[in-house]
């Protein structure tokens, strides 16, 4: 008989002290410590610019982006994707290092190299992407980068991007030109 | 009066179901509210992880570790890299070592605090898992500054680290720790001995050691049993020898040795000693270069190896055959989680229905490294 009293008695208390630490916290609620009303107000993303000994390292997981004018095509990033969601067409141009206006073609990256190939394809299917951030070390011109971030004065960040048809998550960067007119610049020694 | 036994009637529970934790189906046979049998049934989450690591070098095999125990990833990560490590002999900086062990050992807390968080949700209690999965959130946001991913980080690579801990990070993990210790207390006041949750689990599934061991069941689960078995100390790899620190067992405080409620406390102490060895290793991190022993290409050379490490869930070990080509010729991933939910169909029977979710919710189960 004592020991089933004893036990409601307990139960009570330990619910009442579990009451008391909730009411504790409620007393002492402050602004932004509340659900946040999502489409309308956001986390505020964690300080990015924080600065590691290597600058060029970037740390955000978002859409990737290429900056196409400066990619050389060395298929470097293509090669380290381990879901292979990144293809790149490139055929070898005629003359190295010299815009082709025609096909909106740049010759000279904007780290002073010359560019030998034409990239004509460069789809990333952000579908598959798993955001691993393992394409972006390798590439030597630095011109694949997640958005935002350390990069946001080159891309502001994109990391809620929805679409309703599965074949639009396939971003294409390459300069969207048909073959006909590239194929005039093609390097007729490899054929 | 005898006891009169009617038929066993066969109940599913899941694949969807919330207290699943993943995609698993439990076939239950049932005899009124009595267990007599649990078969669960798995597969619905396999990703051809072992197959798949046989087509992608050693260096891509990394992103999909981290989705295997998708709760803690660095421990998945730091795995796979101290095993190509010991294969290949590389030797790792000490600051590499350090920095490893930290982020280790806050994905434990952050491991822990979701296992027990959704523990007191499937036993009933609502607002301890909202309190703890607000202090996991505080260690996501320091993995997000760290690596940019809050969950599925890349982080950890063979021969060193993807980048070096940015600015300010060591201050903030230790005002994260100070203001974490004293919630433990808080947690304990408001689940722990709460005498509703003490009922539902003391008692309740006990897993005697014999059984444990004769499973296979390691980490939390097996000490939760009194055994004192912690791959840190018992065949420590990196630099866990250094530190001080305790491993916690399960004593019967509050019923049997075994029972929930031990497994359930081991954690909980648990997430304190992991707390310990943080701060000493960020008193004794090093300056360095975390990049020195990267290799070129990872090309390991021909022979196997089979290492163990201490995950969240216990021993979790790579066993790698290569034949000297750039890709792993085999992998396989031994996931403590597989060993516990095999156990579960043993300590079940006799047990009500509603014990089921709270033996299986206490044996902290991750589908995704189940199924792999
Ligand atoms: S982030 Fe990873 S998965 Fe995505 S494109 Fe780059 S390498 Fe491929
Ligand atoms: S690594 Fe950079 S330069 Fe090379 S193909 Fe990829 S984006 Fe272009």
């Amino acid at each position: 008989m004592y020991k089933y009293f004893n036990n409601i008695f307990v139960a009570i208390s330990s619910i009442l002290k579990g009451m008391s630490i909730t009411w504790r916290h409620m007393i002492n609620i402050r602004k932004g410590n509340v659900t946040l009303q999502y489409p309308e107000e956001r986390w505020p993303r964690p300080e990015r610019d924080i600065g590691f000994d290597l600058d060029s390292y970037n740390v955000i997981r978002s859409r990737l982006h290429v900056d196409i004018d400066d990619c050389i095509g060395c298929l470097k990033c293509e090669r380290v994707c381990p879901v292979q969601c990144i293809k790149i067409v490139t055929t070898k141009a005629e003359t190295k290092g010299e815009d082709l206006p025609d096909i909106g073609h740049t010759g000279i990256t904007s780290n002073g190299t010359k560019k030998a190939l034409i990239v004509s394809r460069f789809d990333i299917d952000m579908s598959e992407c798993c955001y691993c951030n393992l394409c972006v070390y390798p590439c030597p011109e630095e011109c694949i980068y997640m958005t935002g971030g350390p990069n946001s004065h080159k891309h502001p960040i994109d990391y809620e991007f929805s679409q309703y048809d599965r074949n639009d998550l396939i971003y294409k960067f390459a300069k969207d030109v048909d073959d006909e007119k590239i194929s005039k610049y093609v390097s007729k020694k490899i054929k | 009066m005898g006891v009169i036994h009617g038929d066993l009637m066969t109940l599913n529970i899941g694949p969807q179901h919330p207290s699943t934790h993943g995609v698993l189906r439990l076939k239950v046979k049932t005899d009124g509210e009595i267990i007599s049998e649990v078969e669960p049934i798995i597969g619905y989450l396999h990703r051809c992880f072992e197959k798949h690591c046989e087509n992608v070098t050693y260096d891509q095999v990394i992103p999909y570790t981290d989705r295997c125990d998708y709760i803690a990833s660095m421990n998945n990560n730091f795995g796979y890299a101290v095993t190509i490590e010991a294969l290949m002999e590389i030797k790792v900086p000490e600051r590499v070592e350090y920095i490893r062990i930290i982020v280790a050992e806050l994905n434990r807390i952050a491991s822990h605090l979701l296992a027990l968080g959704t523990y007191g949700l499937d036993v009933g209690a609502f607002t301890p898992f909202l309190y703890m999965f607000r202090d996991r959130e505080r260690i996501l946001d320091l993995f997000e500054t760290l690596c940019g991913a809050r969950l599925l980080y890349n982080y950890i690579w063979v021969g060193g680290l993807s980048h070096d801990l940015p600015r300010d990070f060591v201050e903030s993990v230790f005002s994260f720790l100070d203001y974490f210790e004293p919630k433990i207390e808080e947690y304990n006041e408001l689940l722990t001995y709460n005498k509703i949750f003490i009922e539902r689990t003391a008692d309740i599934g006990v897993l005697p050691p014999e059984v444990a061991i004769s499973f296979g069941v390691t980490g939390p689960n097996l000490r939760g049993s009194g055994v004192k078995w912690d791959i840190r100390k018992d065949d420590p790899y990196s630099i866990y020898d250094k530190f001080d620190y305790d491993i916690p067992i399960g004593a019967g405080e509050m019923g049997t040795v075994g029972d929930c409620w031990d497994r359930y406390y081991v954690r909980m102490v648990e997430m304190k000693e992991s707390a310990k060895i943080i701060r000493q290793a960020l008193k004794g991190l090093p300056a360095g270069d975390v990049h020195q022993a990267l290799p070129k290409k990872i090309r390991p050379p021909k022979g196997s190896i089979y290492k163990r490490t201490e995950s969240p869930r216990g021993d979790l070990a790579y066993y790698i055959v290569s034949d000297g080509s750039p890709i792993p010729y085999r992998l396989k991933m031994r996931s403590p989680a597989f060993t516990a939910l095999s156990v579960l169909g043993e300590i079940s029977q006799g047990w009500m229905m509603s014990d089921v979710i709270a033996i299986l919710g206490s044996l902290d189960i991750v589908l995704g490294e189940i199924d792999r």
